[in-house]
């Protein structure tokens, strides 16, 4: 049972690691996509609630992280037909070094904080870390809006790994509620992000840059 | 039943999508003024929320609710107005989404569940996203995404800062509901490393819709590109709630006896807010964005007089208050202004004294009271405010807050002078149309109202509000 968490954390890991070499839209958006569905699991693997309403809320969260999201970001990337890829600011070997020191820091970091609640899942928290560092790392690594967009889902993805895991009092109505507004605004941001296309013709942020002082 | 309060709004909101302009108008108005009724019943007492987990009625929470239903109301007559002289075109969005913004920042200023207060604030970015929008420009949809990005990536932060805040609980063995009132009660208990570091994550991220420097870059575009009633609401009461939000948390903090880290914080981010105003109003070429980066320095204001405590976290609710008023008045005037020049630039306008006298008196008036002059109350509150710092001992800060405070109000001079008496236009596109000029004056009255008489129920609640953050009345 402990493996199992450790082992799909792991490769989570690895999937930032992907998004962070990879210059294609589309990997981007499948690595999302199963960062969300392994961060929706883990609650029921480390057994915080097993209830019938826990595990159909954690049905929703999985199938609306997992599956909705991603996929809403699909379809808009489709509709606005752009060149699919991607080319992080600092190039990707930089990106990749970044990564290792990523992993590096954020193992170091959640050792020093001593948590009783998660001891047993040594993965937890540097993951947990890594996601929300490595979702920011994306957002500012990149001047495509859709990789902009892509790293604020993955640093939501981060927290919500910290949230679920980490606190034995939110309730799941609430938490539903956070995911309700998470969703939205990923569908404002793909709406936003088809009228970029049609305003400029591509989703390069350097071209929103009209706007000063 | 509180929660009616924000249910209507949102219920009306949604029909709103499927009206037409005049219907859609009509229900504006009508349910602005619903709201009012019942926000002054809940002035009057009657408090008894159906879910008392996730809400429940604070001072601070009920000020900040009658300052957005009277903003509101107002605000939707001249919307009546505005948006027949306008040319916008979607108007079912454009009403809709005023309501469902109405909506969600009413059900901030009522939460009291930590998630459920993040949840309201992150639902007020999505349901004014479409506001900024109004325009359809390519700068609009600039506005927009930078608001929406910046604002959701800034709020994320928060949402983990209000999970450090649970984390705190358990790492302190603490076991009460995770609401606000619950968690100054057992304040004590919780882990000071964890409540510390959940401060610092909530202040960045709400800090950040709220306008703090140096995460204000959204605010100067958002307030600039959307339809003058929009930026009213956004700057008049958007910001107070996000403030809301810091202000709760800080009060948790005092209960812990952790002002002094709290409280220096909110001064460093409020003198830096103050700075970043005073260098970039000196060079503003439009009047919008001017009103804009003054309501950075008045929310560096707050935070400031917020972070000082006694006088000045007194001073800092007088300065909310009056600022909602006397903002919001100066947005409106400046949609006439729009209308009649048909330019955002100060270059184009000019001679509004006699161009439009009747908007050059609301607009004056409001430079007089934003810039804290007297008769209005933000002279009081920033009086306060530098009193309170230098009973406290902080000379180098109160130096600074006023060096700021000239800074500005000579840049905004330059500017607003220009604009009224500078020029020889000769004509303008629009009359002036009573529904127009009556609620940013009845904006202008009510702060100058508030000075001299402030109702009994009122003050108390903001002795109630000020007293849980340190503060003496």
């Amino acid at each position: 049972m402990i493996n199992l968490v450790d082992a799909i954390l792991s490769l989570v890991l690895l999937s930032i690691l992907l998004s962070f070499g990879s210059s294609r839209l589309p990997v981007l958006i499948k690595v999302i996509g199963f960062q969300g569905i392994v961060v929706s699991c883990v609650p029921l693997f480390i057994g915080n609630d097993l209830s019938a309403t826990g595990i159909a809320f954690n049905i929703a969260t999985l199938s609306i992280r997992g599956i909705i999201i991603p996929l809403s970001i699909y379809i808009a990337i489709k509709k606005v037909a752009i060149r699919r890829d991607v080319e992080p600011i600092y190039g990707h070997h930089a990106s990749m070094l970044a990564w290792l020191g990523l992993i590096v820091a954020a193992a170091f970091i959640s050792d020093k904080f001593n948590l009783p609640a998660i001891t047993d899942h040594a993965l937890l928290m540097p993951t947990a870390i890594a996601l929300l560092a490595g979702g920011m790392f994306l957002l500012m690594g990149h001047r495509n809006a859709i990789a902009m967009v892509l790293g604020y889902i993955m640093m939501e993805n981060g927290i919500y790994l910290v949230g679920t895991t980490f606190s034995t009092s939110s309730r799941h109505i609430v938490e539903f509620g956070i995911l309700l507004d998470v969703l939205a605004g990923v569908m404002i941001m793909a709406v936003i992000l088809q009228n970029i296309k049609k305003q400029f013709d591509d989703v390069d942020t350097e071209l929103l840059k009209n706007l000063k002082e | 039943m509180v929660e009616i309060v924000f249910l209507i709004p949102f219920l009306t909101g949604i029909a709103a999508f499927f009206l037409s302009g005049a219907s859609g108008r009509m229900l504006l108005v009508i349910t602005g003024a619903f709201h009012l009724l019942f926000s002054v019943m809940l002035l009057a007492g009657w408090s008894e929320p159906f879910y008392p987990a996730y809400f429940s009625v604070t001072p601070e929470g009920l000020l900040s609710l009658i300052v957005i239903s009277l903003l509101f109301f107002l605000i939707s007559i001249y919307t009546t107005a505005y948006i027949k002289k306008s040319d916008i075109r979607s108007e079912n969005i454009f009403t809709g989404s005023m309501l469902l913004f109405l909506s969600t920042m009413t059900m901030v200023t009522l939460s009291d569940h930590i998630m459920v207060m993040w949840i309201a604030i992150e639902a007020t970015t999505l349901a004014s996203a479409p506001l900024i929008y109004t325009h359809r420009s390519a700068a609009s949809l600039e506005a927009t995404w930078k608001y929406v990005l910046v604002c959701s990536v800034g709020i994320a932060l928060a949402l983990l800062g209000s999970v450090l805040i649970t984390l705190s609980m358990d790492m302190g063995r603490v076991d009460v509901p995770v609401s606000f009132s619950a968690l100054t009660a057992v304040a004590k208990q919780l882990d000071p490393l964890w409540l510390k570091t959940g401060f610092v994550f909530i202040l960045v991220g709400y800090g950040t819709k709220m306008g703090l420097a140096p995460m204000h870059t959204w605010l100067p575009d958002a307030h600039g590109e959307a339809p003058s009633p929009a930026s009213a609401l956004l700057s008049g009461v958007l910001l107070n709630c996000a403030y809301l939000g810091i202000f709760k948390t800080h009060k948790i903090m005092i209960a812990a006896g952790l002002e002094s880290f709290s409280g220096t914080i909110l001064m460093v981010f409020g003198l830096m807010s103050m700075l970043a105003a005073a260098t970039f109003i000196l060079k503003q070429t439009e009047y919008k964005r001017l009103l804009a980066y003054s309501s950075i320095e008045n929310m560096g204001i707050i935070a400031f007089g917020t972070g000082i405590g006694g006088l000045g976290a007194y001073g800092a609710m007088l300065c909310l208050i009056h600022h909602s008023l006397i903002k919001s008045s100066l947005f409106l005037a400046s949609g006439n202004i729009f209308l009649a020049f048909g330019s955002r630039l100060i270059e184009d306008t000019g001679s509004l004294v006699r161009r439009l006298p009747q908007t050059f008196i609301a607009f004056f008036s409001g430079f007089i009271g934003i810039a804290g002059l007297p008769p209005f109350g933000i002279f009081i509150g920033e009086l306060f405010i530098i009193m309170g710092a230098f009973s406290n001992g902080h000379y180098v800060a109160a130096g600074i807050f006023i060096l700021s405070l000239c800074v500005v109000f000579a840049g905004f001079a330059n500017h607003v002078l220009k604009i009224s008496f500078e020029g020889y236009r000769t004509s303008v596109r629009m009359e002036e149309s009573i529904n127009m000029i009556w609620p940013p004056y009845a904006l202008l009255l009510t702060s100058l109202l508030l000075c001299f008489w402030i109702p009994e129920t009122f003050s108390w609640n903001i002795s109630q509000a000020v007293k849980a953050i340190g503060g003496v009345f």
